[in-house]
């Protein structure tokens, strides 16, 4: 009796057990994140002020380290390259290709710099679609760092992918071509200039962020590039006047020349800034710096990697095998800390191109690491092989300001006032555009010069805006990109199809409307 | 009490004896009641209230089971025969047990008589190499590491290849304490997340490999399933203690030969550096500053009691590792508690097993993703010897070993609790039908809490760290809650058998916790910055209690920016008012809380024809909350025939076991896969603290692309195998051969840009295949001798693995170090293994010294041994034992990062310590050390690996005690391969995050933790 009653029980216990639980539906739920409405389709971006601080940041990222985006506009030309030092920067020839001209499909800054710029377009894109119901300013601000995003796979890849915020995995995106990407951005930097608050000089808060000037800037850069993207070769008139006018309102919203050059790079406001990001400048000065050249907050050193070729170096004014200050050299060169004037507040860093014996902030002369005489040469046995010393090293940003200050420029007005100068060159203005560039290189306590042509124009602009992103895009606009130059491939040499990185081998493989660059 | 006729009780009494003398641990039950009781150790037992009529049942695993009449008998002394079928051994399988003579499918089993002994942290220890066809790599020496196990290849490539663990009937959860973050040297992985376990406490193994035995697993089966029995009460009748402690020794087995001061400064000006600047006037031996020889401790002691209805047996055991890094230990408290009860006339058993542990990590500053530095062994190999081992006393920008290990620290808290409870009821209970329910609960929950820091006092350890300081904490609690109902239904007809299992399954798996990070302290002290970093997230905590949810919060010093950011109801991000904290300048926290579920419905039918003809089947449903609603089950279904051809009459008497076996299963993976991948989910970003103390205020996006189309990764397997056995199993073997091909594989790939995410999760049109052979053979040397035992066995596999129908090239296999940022040495590519390794070829140098060979291509090699083996043979002479344990690997290939990072022309050049060889190899100073085959090394390898020399004491009856043995143990006592690193079963792993591609790496070994020889004495006592 009292058994089965126990029975009865344990049977039910089992029972109400399976009861209990039941079945579940399986469905996780929303604790720590907010799942899209629809489930898996696109219902909006759940906070577009939020989003856009997310590709605020993630561009920062972008913008900051050596690798992908700087790589590819900069390690590419003959203003930065990296020497391998015995095993130092060998990094599997990574950088070898992109100063010989020998880079692969499978190169993976020519994938990475593609994944990242084509992310913050999307990440854009789902700002600016209507179902996120984002304010105007926040539209505005994401079209203008669209149309940055898209400004850079078109420039470095000739085509551009594109897909709706709500086309999931499954679909294989359209592909823009370069002249269907160029109208895109365009139209988006049209709406970005409708809509962003105006610009206004000597203001960090201001400029950090997206204005009227920065998109006007951006367009005018495109629109002085749009022969290269057209394959017409040198912009039309049309297009050269509109470059004017849009540095003509740049302008007017108070930008303007400022003298004293590297100070322009500290983190103070200055008039030249149009835009800045808070991306770190430890990648701009640390990679080139001797592990022996120390701050106090970075006793390891430098990196020891990053130099510029001596052909560059010797674009600026002033004798060839020292830069010390008072050699004569013009300020855009700056120099090299000497026992005259190592501080401790300086810790022995200077400015600009680095050459000869290096000093600490007590005026000692440094050492390498094998303890012989720190001193960068001009000449380097080639590109792999080096010791310590070889190659000369630029300091745009320089330590004694910081060791890893937050402060990284992307557009700024000397840029703007040489393209205005450029639109009057190739409009055939060239008085104009003399008179400008001599207006620059006064501020900059340079010789004026006697004439100009557009290699002059280009070199210029390389004294000028080295380290700055631009070196690329420039040399192809002046069609000097496949020039020779020192550790060139030869091979390499006369190709044109180096003008165009090639589409990375994963993203064809992903997506089959891409159709690989010819030469690749 | 009732009478009924004429009964009268009398309490009996005997010695049950075999052939090796007394017997313990036999059961004696008054057969069809539940009157019982066990032998003690020297065979005697005692029965009270046995009637006259009744029948006396003598059953021992191993030896034939005897009934006797008890008559007018007060003693009964029973002789057992051995049980000539040694192959009725019971394993323990999904949801039941079979013997080894009945399994269909693929089973091995090790009982806790034949595990590996030693200084044991962890159970896959227990079995390293004593099953075939499973392969066991312990990539570290450290206390604690986690151990890899591949049941019969690598079937995946990205998601875990790790079997599921099954602890007394509850899979678990793979919760494992957290990866190591940077702090200022690189990440790495996770220590093992079955250390909770005291190995003392676990009385046998069973691995599933075959997809019919482990298809019952369903979506878990795919790496094979591992069923962990743990010790249970059952012995003689009443109470008895057991104590075991054992006091380990522990050496690096192995070092590196640098050169030492004079040798060193000879190198420096051979490669044009200054003699006299680099001679700091010291002779610092680094790998000795680092590595120390260490003495650990491991003590358990058990009771049980087993009593008429039931048993019960508690542990307590106390473990003290001590690892050979300096800075590296783990030390173990753990309890468990297993209890069973028969009620209702053995109608229902109810049994409860819990574990409560508490385990102490403290983790050396090792790294699989260090940089040009190295991390702490990597420090320590290029250190110039003419430094001073003063911790403070630092030269230039390169890492001082010793400053390393006074400023940094890491340590893991992990409190974990199991409980297991079930209740099972016989409906039906005849001779010949057997209807069973039963309710299993399993509640598995753990807490970990790690912290981390990096001193400011420390030097070049990271950018923005020195005079900062740099700290970490990750506060984890992982709870997992089991639900499982089954019904077995057992038919004998008069030549055939029928078992029916059904079953329900409901497993949730809740992970929920923080990842703060501070910069900028006020102390040098790495405890104090720990308690400042946690109390600061504490107190903001209460700050922002009752002021609704948040995911994030955090503030900077520059800028003076703070944020707190909120998820619901809506996202919002506002400063972080009312807060000043001067202890951490700059920090972080960021919080997470998901939880998966997967409930399973599964049928198995067993058929038995004659005793000749085995047939199974199993079914499983998997419903999984990591898919989207159209993908969410699975059906993994498996099918298996065995054929006892020894009970045949054409086989002859000397064949004493002659088994047929075939299998086929599909089985399924889904590990890897993270939560909610299959649908658009939108979070904060992780933020993070940039080189000068500044944290941006994270925003708000997609964390995946949602893939509503991802359904789980298969594995179909088939195999086939033969048991042997000849005089009576004196000779016995198994022979397996195996086949099985993945499909659907889940692989984190690069998405069509533009996309949310550079990768997202995708079921590849791809297949992983993998086939090989196994073979085991057991032998006795000599039987029926009552001085002499001697037994071995030798198993041995062989695994073939390779990538089919895959268009994509993926690079993996990170190496690191100097001037090799992005550089990497295997390729996933069709037609070729897992882990294949893609380098240049090289050639030599030329007249310059520089390295020839610069393209890269497939050389051939793979990462995974081809061939594993192992040899094991015990010899007993009287009171003495000994068992001895050998293994190797071949057919594989290691890199050796090591050399490529630090041990090179270059490395000298910059007044780096080199070993030798680098002197003489015609290498230039300034050459590069590119990766090439230069580095690839084969990584054939033959191990004595353990050895167990055991004397049983004899004792008197008035002693008290029951045995008492004492053990030496020795661990990895040799080690032969041409490998020129310290060994080669190794695999340096980074954590996730840092991975190439988020491809795991295998046969990269960068500055592993070198594995320890390990000596160790134990006591053994029961009284």
């Amino acid at each position: 009796m009292f058994k089965n009653q126990l029975k009865r029980i344990g049977s039910l216990a089992l029972l109400s057990a399976v009861l209990l639980v039941s079945c579940t539906d399986l469905e996780i739920k929303e604790t720590d994140s907010i799942f899209s409405e629809s489930g898996d389709g696109f219902n909006g971006v759940a906070d577009p002020e939020g989003a856009l601080q997310a590709l605020n940041n993630n561009m920062r990222g972008h913008l900051e380290g050596q690798e992908n985006l700087f790589a590819l506009a900069e390690v590419s030309t003959d203003e930065t390259f990296v020497p391998t030092r015995g095993t130092d920067w060998g990094d599997n020839g990574i950088w070898r290709v992109l100063h010989q001209h020998t880079w692969s499909p499978s190169h993976q800054y020519v994938l990475n710099a593609w994944n990242q710029w084509n992310q913050n377009i999307f990440n854009a894109s789902e700002i600016i679609d209507p179902r996120s119901n984002s304010s105007a300013e926040v539209v505005a601000e994401a079209k203008f760092l669209r149309a940055f995003s898209m400004f850079w796979i078109m420039d470095l890849y000739g085509q551009v992918p594109f897909r709706e915020p709500d086309e999931g995995p499954e679909i294989e995106p359209r592909v823009l071509t370069r002249v269907e990407a160029y109208d895109f951005i365009l139209q988006d930097l049209d709406d970005a200039i409708a809509g962003l608050p105006a610009g206004g000089a000597n203001n960090n808060d201001l400029n950090r962020f997206a204005t009227k000037a920065s998109a006007r800037f951006l367009k005018a850069r495109v629109l002085l590039n749009s022969g290269v993207y057209s394959g017409a070769g040198a912009p039309d008139n049309a297009a050269l006047d509109e470059v004017i006018a849009l540095v003509d309102a740049i302008a007017a919203d108070g930008y303007a020349l400022q003298e004293g050059y590297f100070e322009i790079f500290m983190d103070s406001p200055d008039s030249e800034t149009i835009w800045w990001v808070s991306a770190g400048v430890g990648n701009r000065m640390w990679n080139g710096l001797h592990y022996n050249q120390t701050h106090p907050d970075n006793e390891g050193g430098g990196w020891n990697g990053f130099s510029t070729l001596a052909e560059f170096y010797d674009l600026f004014e002033g004798p060839p095998n020292s830069n010390y200050a008072g050699d004569g050299q013009e300020e855009r060169r700056g120099f090299v800390v000497d026992p005259s004037n190592a501080a401790p507040d300086n810790y022995g860093f200077g400015y600009g191109m680095q050459i000869g014996q290096m000093y600490n902030g007590a005026g000692e002369p440094l050492t390498d690491r094998a303890a012989n005489p720190l001193v960068f040469t001009r000449e380097l046995p080639g590109l792999v092989g080096n010791n310590e010393r070889t190659g000369i090293r630029t300091l745009k940003y320089s330590p004694r300001n910081g060791a890893f200050t937050g402060h990284q420029i992307i557009f700024r007005y000397a840029d703007a006032h040489l393209m205005k100068a450029e639109a009057y060159l190739w409009k055939g203005q060239d008085g104009t555009a003399l008179d400008m560039v001599n207006e620059l290189r006064a501020i900059r306590d340079a010789e004026p010069l006697g004439s100009i042509s557009t290699e002059i124009m280009l070199d210029e602009r390389a004294r000028e805006l080295y380290h700055e992103f631009v070196r690329r895009t420039d040399m192809i606009r002046f069609g000097l990109f496949t020039r020779d130059w020192e550790f060139k491939e030869p091979g390499s040499v006369g190709d044109v199809n180096k003008n165009l990185f090639p589409i990375p081998s994963n993203a064809l493989l992903s997506n089959s409307n891409l159709v690989q660059n010819p030469g690749y | 009490m009732l009478f009924t006729g004429v009964m009268f009780s009398q309490t009996v009494s005997g010695t049950v004896t075999g052939e090796e003398g007394p017997l313990p641990g036999v059961n004696v039950i008054v057969k069809g009641t539940s009157n019982g009781a066990s032998t003690d150790f020297d065979g005697n037992y005692t029965l009270d209230n046995v009637g006259s009529e009744a029948v006396l049942e003598f059953s021992s695993l191993g030896y034939t089971t005897q009934e006797i009449a008890v008559g007018s008998q007060t003693t009964i002394n029973v002789y057992l025969e051995a049980d000539a079928e040694a192959l009725d051994e019971v394993v323990v399988i999904g949801y039941g047990t079979t013997t080894v003579r009945d399994a269909t499918g693929s089973v091995a089993a090790v009982t806790s008589d034949d595990f590996n002994t030693g200084a044991i942290a962890s159970a896959e220890q227990l079995i390293q190499g004593k099953v075939a066809g499973v392969q066991t790599v312990q990539s570290s020496g450290a206390p604690g590491a986690g151990i890899a196990i591949r049941i019969r290849g690598t079937n995946s490539i990205r998601s875990n290849n790790d079997p599921l663990y099954v602890v007394d009937g509850v899979p678990l959860s793979g919760a494992a304490p957290p990866e190591g973050v940077d702090v200022g040297f690189g990440s790495s992985t996770s220590s093992n997340p079955l250390s909770f376990l005291n190995p003392n406490d676990i009385e046998s193994i069973s691995v599933l490999k075959d997809a019919s035995a482990t298809a019952i697993y369903g979506s878990r089966g795919a790496n094979g399933v591992v069923m962990i029995t743990t010790k249970s009460g059952k012995g003689r009748q009443g109470g008895q203690f057991e104590f075991n402690t054992g006091l380990s020794y522990s050496t690096p087995a192995n070092e590196y030969n640098l050169l030492g001061p004079e040798a060193f400064l000879d190198a420096v000006e051979q490669f044009g550096g200054s003699r006299t600047e680099q001679d700091f006037g010291n002779a610092t031996d680094w790998q000795d500053v680092v590595t120390r020889s260490s003495f650990s401790h491991d003590t358990s002691l058990s009771y049980n009691y087993n009593y008429s209805t039931g048993s019960i047996r508690g542990t307590f055991g106390y473990q003290d590792l001590q690892g050979v890094i300096e800075n590296s230990s783990l030390q173990r408290v753990s309890g468990r508690i297993n209890w069973f009860q028969r009620l209702f006339d053995d109608r229902m058993n109810l049994s409860v097993q819990s574990t409560l542990s508490n385990v102490n990590e403290e983790q050396p500053p090792l790294s699989g993703s260090a940089g040009f530095q190295g991390d702490l062994l990597g420090a320590a190999y290029s250190a110039n010897p003419t430094w001073s081992s003063d911790p403070d006393e630092v030269v230039g920008g390169q890492i001082n070993p010793a400053n390393m290990l006074k400023y940094t620290q890491s340590l893991t808290n992990t409190e974990r609790v199991l409980i297991n409870f079930s209740a099972d009821y016989a409906f039906v209970r005849t001779d010949t039908d057997k209807l069973v329910g039963k309710l299993t609960l399993g509640y598995d929950q753990s807490n970990s809490l790690r912290e981390s820091a990096t001193s400011r006092a420390s030097q070049n350890l990271g950018r923005g760290t020195q005079g900062n300081g740099l700290g970490a904490i990750q506060d984890n609690e992982f709870t997992s809650k089991l639900m499982e109902l089954t019904l077995t239904w057992d038919k004998d007809w008069d030549n055939s058998t029928l078992n029916l299992l059904g079953g329900y399954s409901y497993q949730d798996f809740a992970n929920k916790g923080y990842n703060a990070q501070g910069w900028g302290y006020n102390t040098d002290s790495m405890d104090q910055m720990a308690n400042d970093l946690g109390s600061t997230v504490r107190s903001i905590e209460a700050l922002l209690r009752g002021t609704g949810s948040y995911q994030q919060f955090g503030y900077s010093e520059p800028g003076g920016t703070s944020f707190v950011n909120r998820l619901f109801p809506d996202p919002s991000s506002e400063p972080l008012a009312g807060f000043a904290d001067t202890n951490v300048r700059s920090m972080w926290s960021d919080y997470y809380d998901n939880t998966d579920e997967l409930q399973s419905f599964f049928a198995r039918g067993n058929y038995t024809l004659r005793n000749k003809y085995l047939f199974t089947a199993t079914v499983r449903a998997d419903g999984s909350s990591r898919f989207g609603s159209d993908n969410q089950y699975g059906i993994f279904p498996s099918a298996a025939f065995a054929w006892k051809i020894n009970e045949e009459s054409f086989i002859g008497d000397n064949v004493s076991t002659l088994k047929a076996r075939l299998s086929w299963g599909i089985t399924g993976n889904q590990e890897g896969l993270g939560y909610g991948n299959f649908i658009r989910r939108e979070r904060y970003a992780g933020p993070g603290i940039q080189d000068n103390g500044n944290v941006d205020t994270p925003g708000i996006g997609p964390v995946a692309f949602a893939n509503p189309d991802l359904q789980w990764e298969e594995t179909s397997a088939y195999g086939f195998g033969v048991d042997f056995g000849l005089a009576a199993d004196r000779l016995t073997a198994t022979f397996d051969v195996y086949y099985s091909e993945t499909t659907n594989l889940l692989l984190r790939v690069e998405a069509a840009q533009p996309s949310p995410q550079p990768f997202f999760f995708q079921n590849l049109d791809a297949l992983v295949i993998n086939q090989g052979v196994e073979f085991t053979v057991n032998y006795d040397f000599l039987i029926n001798n009552s001085d002499w035992d001697w037994d071995a066995s030798f198993n041995i596999s062989y695994n073939e693995n390779e990538i089919r129908d895959f268009a994509g090239q993926i690079p993996a296999g990170t190496i690191r170090g100097q001037g090799l940022s992005q550089a990497y040495a295997q390729i996933l590519a069709q037609d070729q293994p897992l882990f294949s390794y893609f380098l240049r070829e090289f050639e030599g140098f030329d007249e310059n010294g520089q390295p020839i060979g610069d393209n890269q291509t497939f050389v051939g090699e793979s990462a995974l041994p081809t061939t594993n083996y192992g040899f094991n043979t015990n010899v007993r002479y009287k009171n003495w034992d000994l068992n001895m344990f050998f293994t190797g690997q071949s057919g594989f290939s290691v890199y050796n990062n090591t050399a490529n990072a630090f041990f090179t022309a270059g490395s000298i050049a910059n007044a780096r310590n080199v070993t030798p060889d680098v002197l003489t190899s015609g290498e230039a100073g300034n050459a590069e050390a590119a990766v090439s085959t230069r580095f690839l090394e084969d990584g054939t390898f033959f191990r004595f690996q353990n050895f167990t020399l055991g004397y049983n004491f004899n004792l008197s009856d008035n002693s008290g005690l029951d045995k008492v043995r004492l053990t030496l143990t020795g661990q990895n006592i040799f080690l032969i391969t041409d490998y020129s690193g310290l060994d080669p079963e190794i695999s340096t792993n980074p954590a996730g995050g840092d991975l190439l591609n988020n491809l795991p790496t295998a046969g990269i070994d960068y500055t592993s933790y070198p594995r320890p020889r390990v000596f160790t004495l134990g006591v053994n006592l029961v009284f």
